[in-house]
């Protein structure tokens, strides 16, 4: 499972690199994961990324051609974008570097404080 | 009767007074997990003490016999409560009890499954859209100009950072931010977060429990600040902190407060001592153990000096 996480970033890539829409074959050709994959598993793995929005697909004569929905840095965008927003969850799964406390538990770490540092 | 009234007495007491002198505690000792651990002692330390505190209500002797001694003022003391009302007290109280303590199990497992969902989620897009860079744990670097971090908790957790702290910061002040990040991870920060959101639906009307989220979330903050200290000095991590949060898009939900900076930076003063692992685990000790026992000592005390005063 793990393992085909890693193949869909590895195609994602190719996606993102390629000038325009590629044929299954192409991605397979450009494809550098140090090991030898078949025909069908590109195709399964494209497959599953258009079928989560990832790319977008067209059909050429008999074959489809596949690019990416958004560029890398929209992708990149839109992944920030969804952990600011997890970010205020309360769920706790997700923490961040410079999270805004509330101004209540400021103030009471605040009062913690001795006097003397909470002038500076 | 009258010693199940006390420990409740104490416990509601605790609920109420216990977060203010917990909080001085963030700023006398080198580790801000003392003061964390003791906050969470002393909220399961008022749950059980009222649940102490009702099953006495149901014995027969209300647990009189550890009185013994005092036994003739004792019954002076009493107020010849019909036995009926006590025993119904204490049931009442061990069904709101129990019934609490079943809410917060069925919280706990949704709350768990409900994280592990969040989680999966976050991974399948960052997986994709993150340049992945290994390492224990690994970070995953998105190519974004705001300068951010987070950590996603999990086995393992991932460091989230985005390219925008290597433009902007120094390669020192990344560092530290991303051990900030690490030591989230190592303490299993999220773990006490979700402990203390699950305990704070407990007994939400005493400060002690409703201000225990924000309080946990600010303490493990400052738990990786020291953390961060003790990795890179703490002038580094100042100026971290100050260019992550300086350079935050206008307006944006996630700009942090000016007081919260300023709250942090103050408190980065105190940490900067490393805490030796054999002391450290004393002091996590002794803050729990006294957490518990508090309010049971008091309680006793409290009694035995109306005893003294009242019958002398």
């Amino acid at each position: 499972m793990h393992g085909l996480g890693e193949l869909e970033a590895a195609v994602m890539d190719v996606l993102w690199r390629a000038p325009g829409p590629v044929k299954v074959r192409d991605v397979l050709d450009r494809l550098d994961t140090g090991r030898q994959l078949a025909y069908t598993t590109v195709l399964t793995v494209l497959d599953n990324l258009h079928r989560k929005g990832w790319a977008q697909r067209e059909l050429v004569g008999k074959a489809y051609h596949y690019e990416a929905t958004t560029s890398r840095a929209e992708a990149a965008a839109n992944a920030v974008r969804e952990l600011v927003n997890a970010s205020g969850d309360p769920d706790g799964v997700l923490l961040h570097f410079a999270r805004s406390a509330s101004e209540h538990e400021t103030e009471l770490l605040r009062k913690a404080l001795p006097k003397r540092s909470r002038k500076t | 009767m009258t010693v199940a009234v006390a420990l409740l007495v104490t416990a509601g007491l605790m609920g109420v007074l216990a977060p203010r002198q917990l909080l001085r505690l963030v700023t006398r000792g080198a580790d801000p997990l003392v003061p964390l651990l003791a906050w969470l002692a002393s909220a399961v330390s008022v749950v059980t003490t009222s649940a102490l505190a009702v099953t006495l209500l149901l014995l027969p002797d209300h647990g009189t016999d550890a009185l013994a001694l005092a036994h003739e003022c004792w019954s002076s003391l009493e107020h010849g409560m019909a036995p009926r009302v006590e025993a119904t007290g204490g049931v009442i109280g061990l069904v709101l009890l129990t019934g609490l303590l079943i809410r917060l199990a069925v919280l706990s497992v949704k709350g768990a499954r409900h994280r592990a969902r969040r989680r999966r989620d976050h991974l399948a897009a960052l997986r994709v859209a993150a340049r992945r860079e290994p390492g224990s744990p690994s970070t995953l670097w998105l190519d974004h100009d705001e300068p951010l971090a987070f950590s996603l908790a999990g086995t393992p957790g991932v460091v989230v950072a985005t390219e925008g702290l290597n433009r902007r910061l120094t390669d020192e002040q990344v560092h530290a931010v991303l051990a900030h990040e690490r030591a989230h991870l190592d303490g299993r920060h999220h773990l006490l977060v979700a402990a203390g959101d699950a305990l704070s639906t407990l007994l939400p009307f005493l400060p002690l429990f409703r201000r225990t989220p924000g309080v946990v979330r600010e303490l493990v903050e400052v738990a990786a600040d020291a953390a961060a200290v003790r990795a890179c000095g703490v002038e580094t991590v100042r100026t971290a902190l100050l260019g992550v949060s300086g350079h935050r898009a206008p307006g944006s939900a996630l700009a942090m407060g000016r007081d919260s900076v300023e709250v942090r930076l103050a408190l980065l003063a105190h940490t900067h001592r490393r805490p030796d692992s054999a002391r450290s685990l004393l002091a996590y000790g002794t803050a729990c153990v006294t957490a518990l026992t508090v309010p049971v000592i008091t309680a006793f005390a409290g009694l035995l000096a109306v005893i003294l005063v009242a019958c002398h």
